[in-house]
């Protein structure tokens, strides 16, 4: 396994990385990858429901949410 | 023939948990279905804790304010996905009575997004005619991967209620994608006779994903007598329909779900499935012979076997010796 990938991996599995050693390198690879996209189209869908959520909000409101949310 | 039914419905699991495709998880077909699952665990496990500092602010804030003052706020301003991953980091007492005053289409859509770690404790405190409502509003939808997990979190009762009300054919979907084993038992054990008649009806007549989940389901269960009891229906059936069914086992990958499904049946029923013409094709007995052989079944085969007619058991043996 190269090791950025296995970087990636360990960070997701921790000690079950072992579980898919078995993988061919290019089935590594795009596990990286989906695991990758995954999280960007988590903060993607996260990022547009806090954006409606602010727009709901009243206005004296949405500083105060904006920062608990983290924007 | 592809991957086995158990890695089918891992596959589909780990692509929704990623919010990937099919054709994005493909590679992981090649992993047991066990490595699939505890993949998806730890993915999911990721993905949610990723932004949980966020989200348990705004559950402190909720202790400030009124039940009705929350409510009306989150129903207002916030989408379902973010209320659910805000009432994951709520003690489920206080997300339960905010649930319990929300309605059912919103409520239904946060479930899709409710982390899986936290689900169980809060489903069985939400009321539970509501949370009845929410499991029939889910199966409108078709989503019969969330009330698969969701099926862990169901009490006794929800599942008495869920047999007696949702269509067969959408239970036998929610248990083709059913976590634990042995929660599926439970479930199907909780059925009425009518409703097991049903559900095997329905697995041997539906299309074919409806077979692939009949035969996943009497593969699944940890109870003999049960399996037994399920495969002692289908026998009921006009030899056309059996043979369908075999060949359905044959072509997903389920020969082991077959084979233990006849074994667990009285002698009767098993004279009725080795009568079947089905089985004087050698191709066909082959099938049969690997999945014992793959699947180490020659003892739990075994009195199957001594109740095949002198010439079955000779093509069996040959074919068993041919390997």
């Amino acid at each position: 396994m190269r090791g950025d990938v296995r970087e990636v991996l360990t960070h997701w599995l921790g000690a079950d990385v072992h579980a898919v050693e078995e993988l061919s390198d290019e089935a590594l690879e795009e596990l990286r990858a989906v695991l990758v996209s995954a999280k960007e189209r988590q903060a993607a869908s996260l990022r547009a429901a806090s954006d409606e959520a602010l727009r709901q909000m009243p206005p004296v409101l949405r500083g105060t949410v904006s920062k608990i949310l983290g924007r | 023939m592809g991957e086995d039914l158990a890695t089918r419905a891992e596959l589909v699991k780990l692509a929704r948990a990623l919010g990937a495709s099919a054709d994005e998880v493909a590679f992981a077909a090649a992993l047991p279905h066990t490595a699939i699952r505890r993949l998806r665990e730890r993915a999911v496990g990721v993905l949610y804790d990723e932004h949980r500092s966020a989200f348990r602010r705004v559950a402190a804030i909720t202790r400030l304010l009124p039940t009705a003052v929350n409510v009306r706020i989150t129903l207002r301003a916030f989408p379902p996905l973010l209320a659910a991953r805000v009432a994951g980091e709520m003690p489920p007492e206080r997300a339960a009575e905010l649930a319990n005053r929300m309605p059912v289409d919103y409520l239904a859509e946060a479930c899709l997004h409710l982390d899986p770690r936290r689900a169980t404790a809060l489903v069985q405190l939400v009321r539970p005619d509501s949370v009845l409502a929410i499991v029939r509003a889910l199966v409108d939808r078709g989503e019969f991967i969330t009330l698969g997990r969701l099926l862990d979190s169901a009490t006794a009762s929800l599942v008495r209620d869920v047999a007696a009300t949702v269509p067969t054919d959408a239970l036998l979907r929610i248990g083709f994608y059913a976590e634990s084993d042995e929660q599926l038992t439970h479930a199907v054990a909780l059925l009425p006779p009518a409703r097991m008649r049903a559900i095997v009806r329905d697995a041997l007549s539906g299309p074919p994903e409806l077979r692939a989940a009949g035969l996943r389901l009497v593969g699944r269960l940890t109870d003999d007598e049960l399996r037994g009891r399920l495969a002692e229906y289908a026998t009921e059936s006009t030899d056309e329909t059996l043979i369908s069914i075999l060949q359905t086992a044959i072509d997903t990958g389920a020969v082991r779900e077959l084979l233990v499904a006849v074994a667990a049946m009285g002698e009767p029923a098993q004279r009725r499935v080795l009568a079947l013409s089905a089985l004087a094709e050698p191709r066909t007995l082959g099938h049969l012979v690997r999945g014992v052989e793959r699947h180490n079944l020659w003892l739990r085969m075994a009195p199957t076997i001594t109740l095949m007619d002198p010439d079955l058991r000779r093509r069996f043996a040959e074919a068993a010796n041919l390997g």
